[in-house]
This record gives structure tokens, C-alpha cells and sequence, in this order.
């Protein structure tokens, strides 16, 4: 067989297309894994403290726990008007892990979790564990990142509901 | 017709009624308690509290010992500066200040604060220069 046009382009199509398969990681789509969040109170007032983590990082039965203990929030109180409770609660429930409209991603998250079970830290999840295990103890202490609940200290455009892991830029102190 | 001619400022005056300034809101605690002392505003915002944990807090655990600088959250989030000077917003919205007296008093005291303490620590930011 001589080299022709034809088997040259061949070539040349193979290389590009397993060039793309083996540089496209999962995340890489245009959608964010997890779509920030869109409803006004909650954005404000959970990032009044930390980053307003996306409704699809837990499961509507978690959301309605942390919700309901707000007042005691890791430690500390959290707590809004009845009617503010109330409507970030259907938010966050609308759009859960397990909701109707959860994406492949949340799903993940969701289903990792036993049935009797609303953890209320993310961090907890055992999607979580499963995507973070080969990070060692000690980079979660340096002082760039000094919490697990610090996205954004890695995630760079966290924010915007990415987390692909060429985004990730771990901190050196 | 005329009417219309009134309508106009009153509506101006409508918009800027709502925005305080950290004077009238100490002004407004003041009140409640009778006066206000920055001193002992300040001996608050440093006291350090035993909590159930055994550890200490204070206001000063989260917004530095400095009302100028800026502090961090437990979950690594900064909070703009305390000190109206060092930040136009803050003490510019009534039901923002009770919101975070509520739950900050909780945090570090394990209960409500009292007027005369709300005075006094309003007294001692705005007195920060």
C-alpha cells in the first residue's frame, strides 16, 4: 500500500481524534458540573459566609436537615426569618442532588449516599471522599486553604459551578 | 397639578430614608439605652469568652483585633471591615446590624446581646478612626 492522499488524511484524522479523546476530561463539556446558585436570598445569605455551594452537591433530604438547624449551624447560628428559610429551602430541594432535573454528576453524589442517611457536610459524601482520597492530609492545612469547605482555595473558577480538573490549582502555602 | 410638584421630592426623600448612616443607628441604640461608651464598646469586642468547647472566642476570632482590617470567616470567607471608616456600608442598614448582633452574640456569648452593649460597641466603631 503506498502512502496516498487518502491513507495520509487517515493518518492524520486518527492522530487528531485520539489526541482530542485523550485531552478531553469529564468536566470538560461547556456545562458546569454543578450550576451555581441561581436564587437571589440564597445566594446572598449562604455566601455571606462561605461560597453559596450549588443545590446539586447534596440530596433534598440533607438540604431540609441543614435547613431545618440552622440556628446550630456548624457550630455557630445561622438562623433567618421563617419566610427566608422557607424559600431558600424550595430552592435548594428544586434543585438537589436527587431532584428531577440533577445532572449526571449529582446524581453520582446522590446515589453514593445511603438511603438513612443526609450528611450535611459535602465534604462527607462518599463522592466527595472518592475524588478527593489522593489529596494528603497536610495540603488541606496549609494556610491558602485551612478548610475543606475553601473550594475556591483549589477549584480556580469553582464559582461558576466548574470544576474540571484542569482548572485545579493547588495552593503551595 | 400642583401636587405633582410635591410628589417629586417626597419621593427623593422616601429612597434616602431608608439608608442610615452609622450615626443615626447609634443614635437609635443610644436610645434604647440610655448612652453609650466606645470604652467599654471596646473592652467588649476584645473579651475573650470560654465556650462549651472548652476554647476561647471573642468578637476579635473572626474580624481580627483590628475594626480596620479585614477578617475571615471559619470557613475561610474574608468579612469586610467593621469600622464605618474603613467600610461605607457597614452600620448602614438596621435590619442588617440586628441580623448579625443576633447571631454573632450567640456565637461568642450563648445569648442575645443587651442594648447597652449594642450602644457601646456601635460607639466604639463609629469612634475608630
Amino acid at each position: 500500500m503506498g502512502l496516498t492522499f487518502k491513507n495520509l488524511g487517515l493518518l492524520v484524522a486518527t492522530l487528531f481524534a485520539s489526541a482530542f479523546w485523550l485531552g478531553y476530561s469529564w468536566g470538560d463539556s461547556g456545562q458546569p458540573s454543578f450550576p451555581p446558585v441561581t436564587h437571589q436570598a440564597t445566594a446572598a445569605e449562604c455566601a455571606a459566609c462561605h461560597m453559596a455551594y450549588p443545590a446539586g452537591l447534596l440530596p433534598a433530604r440533607s438540604w431540609q436537615r441543614m435547613m431545618a438547624t440552622l440556628d446550630r449551624h456548624f457550630g455557630e447560628d445561622a438562623s433567618l426569618s421563617p419566610e427566608e428559610t422557607a424559600a431558600i429551602t424550595r430552592y435548594l430541594v428544586g434543585n438537589a442532588a436527587d431532584s428531577a432535573t440533577a445532572n449526571e454528576r449529582m446524581r453520582r453524589i446522590a446515589s453514593g449516599i445511603a438511603f438513612n442517611a443526609a450528611p450535611l457536610r459535602i465534604t462527607e459524601t462518599p463522592y466527595f471522599g472518592y475524588l478527593h482520597d489522593e489529596v494528603p492530609a497536610s495540603v488541606w492545612k496549609r494556610a491558602k486553604i485551612g478548610s475543606r469547605a475553601n473550594c475556591i482555595a483549589c477549584h480556580t473558577r469553582a464559582e461558576t459551578g466548574s470544576f474540571a480538573e484542569r482548572e485545579i490549582k493547588i495552593p503551595k502555602d | 397639578m400642583k401636587r405633582y410638584y410635591l410628589a417629586v421630592p417626597l419621593l427623593f426623600l422616601a429612597t434616602f430614608a431608608r439608608a442610615e448612616t452609622p450615626q443615626q443607628m447609634l443614635a437609635l441604640y443610644q436610645q434604647q439605652a440610655g448612652g453609650a461608651s466606645a470604652a467599654r464598646g471596646e473592652k467588649f469586642f476584645f473579651a475573650k469568652v470560654p465556650q462549651a468547647n472548652g476554647e476561647m472566642a471573642s468578637c476579635t476570632s473572626c474580624h481580627t483585633d483590628n475594626p480596620k482590617a479585614i477578617g475571615k470567616t471559619r470557613a475561610h470567607k474574608p468579612i469586610d471591615p467593621l469600622a464605618p471608616v474603613a467600610n461605607r456600608e457597614r452600620l448602614t442598614d438596621p435590619a442588617k446590624v440586628e441580623k448579625w448582633f443576633k447571631r454573632n452574640c450567640k456565637d461568642v456569648l450563648a445569648r442575645e446581646c443587651t442594648a447597652q452593649e449594642k450602644a457601646d460597641f456601635l460607639a466604639f466603631l463609629i469612634s475608630v478612626k
